[in-house]
């Protein structure tokens, strides 16, 4: 009696001795995925903000006017505000009233 | 019946007892052997018992002490920015953060000291290769190079050479170069800000509950990019030693620009010490001249003493005040009226309004407008202001911008101030923030009135900025020819515009340093093709504003119904 009651308990703590080791390794396989997953995500947010970074920089107004001085455009071209339209009504209004003017 | 009589029989028995002795030795010993047994065993139960305990109590602490086994913190700090962006108002980064390295060698484990040299100079030959030897053979850890790009970085790489080592470094860099320098600033090695608004925001700029929110400013970085080019070109066409822009919101006190040249990159870590450097906008302190004669005639228009088409009759040449002489460059009728007098921009028209202000009237004026104060502003590169000694002539002086300095800042903010309604707005560079109710210097109905002259300025025949009259963006403001305080060989040429006048929203300042006519330079003013025949802001300032608000004005998005009227007009008459 005495003897089974000693390997009932001597069994069970090598039994939670091996579940608590293996759940444990387990566990620090997993955590060490999420780690590694999350220093990929910190990674790829460090691309991210180089690339944020070299777009600004290539996007600046400094960058573009360069890229347009060697595509061929010398200058800007200012436009005056009579020139901009925001919809035809308003072209054919100022249309109606050149024309007014001509005829006076 | 046999069993009763068997215990009848044994009934008076007396019994004996026989000890085999043999037998109870037997017994004991196993008896004491299964005691021995039973303790090992609970030896053994408690050794395993505490083995358990053991590791049980190592599970635990490890599961706990997370960061020693994962280095968390390694990780995060190789990879986690530790400064906040600053970003311009539609969202452009201005400043960010890059993860870099500085190139380090620990000569221990350099193992051919000689190939190692000869391979350096090959991959960097601006390296300095004998005071690298000489510290090669001191046998100490050091920095071979600051701050390196990917390509060094590659470089070094390539040599394969076990000894260089690359410590993880965070590098502030800035997007658009010059363009911010004198208001960004800069940060030193170790991040902390040194200049600028990294300076005055360095403790927000590194708070870790904000990190994922960007600084927001108030800036255009088009807007920016347009005024410094058009001023930089400026400063060469007029052989100006520098110059300065603000363009700033009336009613809210953005700053939309603020350009002062010259200017420095701020990727490259330099140490300027040249005055002419400094922040012109804020720092710089000057006299700006007839740009006050508008302050003075806002004082009389709302204290009633004059309206605007008062004649003021027998204005002499020049009105003597102790050892003063004030004149005007120009002949003006003996008899001009209030408007006039701005238009032209008369001294001794604006001496005789000052007197009829008074010297108190003005004090309080000026003390409200806190012109000789400290400017308020998010930099801690700002000028102090000369205090003021009300002697006698002060007043006189003072009427027409000379005897007081203060910084464009300032003197741009009571502008908008003047346009805006009489509310003195506070000037800022930080995107929505939190705005007091701004305290009101001078009616409505001045306000308006002075729009109207400053619009005359423009327009008017006498008027002294013609050149910035730009068809549809309705341009008014006033020129100011002056020396710079104390230095009687410095000259600044400034234009203070305020456009739409018919409903003010922009105030621009244009300033140019020492500029000198240019000769080559042929003007359309007012459709007669000239050159310019005299070094006043009329010439150069306004010339170079004018050109600033027909490329901004888009970008701005001003809306005028009169523009198209006028334009048409023109185009057929």
């Amino acid at each position: 009696m005495f003897k089974a009651k000693l390997i009932i308990s001597v069994s069970l703590f090598f039994t939670l001795l091996v579940v608590t080791s293996v759940i444990k390794n387990q566990t620090r396989i997993i955590e060490k995925k999420i780690v590694n997953l999350k220093v990929n995500v910190l990674n790829k947010k460090n691309v991210i903000n180089e690339a944020q970074l070299d777009f600004h920089y290539l996007s600046s107004p400094s960058e573009l006017e360069k890229k347009i001085n060697i595509i061929g455009f010398k200058k800007y071209q200012p436009i005056k505000h009579s020139n901009i339209f925001y919809s035809f009504h308003d072209f054919s209004k100022l249309q109606n009233k050149i024309s007014k003017l001509k005829d006076k | 019946m046999k069993n009763n009589s068997k215990k009848k029989k044994n009934k008076n028995q007396i019994s004996f007892y026989f000890e085999d002795y043999n037998e109870t030795n037997k017994k004991n010993k196993i008896l004491k052997k299964t005691n021995n047994i039973q303790d090992r065993m609970y030896l053994l139960f408690f050794f395993f018992f505490s083995l358990i305990l053991i590791f049980s109590i190592k599970i635990t602490y490890i599961s706990l002490d997370q960061k020693n086994i994962l280095n968390k913190e390694k990780y995060s700090s190789q990879f986690t920015l530790i400064r906040r962006d600053i970003v311009d108002r539609n969202g452009v980064i201005i400043s960010r953060n890059i993860n870099t390295f500085h190139a380090a060698i620990d000569p221990k484990l350099v193992k051919d000291k000689s190939n190692f040299l000869i391979k350096l100079r090959l991959n960097f030959p601006e390296l300095p290769i004998q005071e690298i030897e000489k510290k090669l053979n001191e046998k100490k850890y050091f920095r071979i190079k600051k701050r390196i790009s990917q390509i060094e970085k590659d470089k070094f790489w390539s040599m394969g050479e076990k000894a260089i080592k690359f410590e993880p470094f965070q590098a502030r860099m800035y997007t658009h170069g010059q363009l911010f320098s004198h208001i960004i600033g800069q940060v030193d090695y170790d991040n902390y800000g040194i200049s600028g608004l990294e300076k005055y925001f360095d403790k927000e700029l590194k708070d870790k509950k904000q990190l994922h929110e960007p600084l927001k400013l108030t800036l255009d970085s088009n807007i920016q990019h347009i005024i410094n080019t058009e001023l930089n070109e400026a400063v060469k066409t007029f052989n100006a030693s520098g110059g300065g822009a603000l363009l700033l919101d009336v009613n809210s006190g953005d700053i939309i620009s603020l350009v002062s040249l010259p200017n420095f990159n701020i990727n490259q870590r330099t140490s300027i010490k040249d005055e002419k450097y400094i922040n012109k906008i804020t720092k710089g302190i000057y006299e700006l001249g007839s740009i006050f004669k508008t302050f003075t005639l806002a004082l009389a228009l709302d204290h009633n003493l004059v309206n605007a088409n008062t004649i003021i009759q027998n204005i002499p040449r020049k009105i003597r005040c102790s050892i003063h002489e004030i004149t005007d460059i120009k002949e003006h009728p003996k008899n001009l009226s209030v408007e006039e007098i701005l238009i032209r921009s008369s001294n001794v028209g604006s001496v005789l309004l000052a007197k009829k202000v008074g010297v108190e009237k003005y004090k309080n004026f000026i003390k409200e407008t806190n012109l000789t104060k400290n400017p308020e502003i998010e930099l801690t590169e700002v000028g102090v202001p000369h205090q003021i000694k009300w002697n006698r002539c002060k007043l006189e002086t003072i009427s027409f911008g000379h005897g007081i300095t203060t910084t464009p800042l300032q003197a741009t903010a009571l502008y908008a101030a003047m346009s805006n309604g009489g509310k003195l707005i506070k000037p800022s560079l930080i995107k929505d923030r939190k705005m007091k109710k701004p305290k009101k210097i001078i009616s409505t109905d001045t306000s308006n009135k002075i729009n109207a002259i400053l619009r005359k300025v423009v327009t008017s025949k006498h008027g002294t900025a013609s050149l910035a009259d730009k068809d549809g963006y309705l341009i008014g403001g006033k020129t100011g020819t002056a020396e710079s305080y104390g230095d009687k060989k410095n000259r600044i040429n400034s234009f203070i515009s305020v456009f739409p006048t018919n409903k003010p929203n922009y105030t621009l300042f244009i300033m140019l340093e020492n500029p000198k006519i240019n000769k080559d330079l042929i003007y359309n003013y007012r459709g007669i093709k000239t050159k310019a025949p005299l070094n006043t802001s009329g010439w150069n300032s306004v010339f170079v504003a004018g050109k600033i608000i027909e490329k901004i004005g888009p970008i701005l998005a001003i809306n005028n119904d009169e523009f198209t009227d006028l334009y048409v007009a023109e185009k057929f008459n």
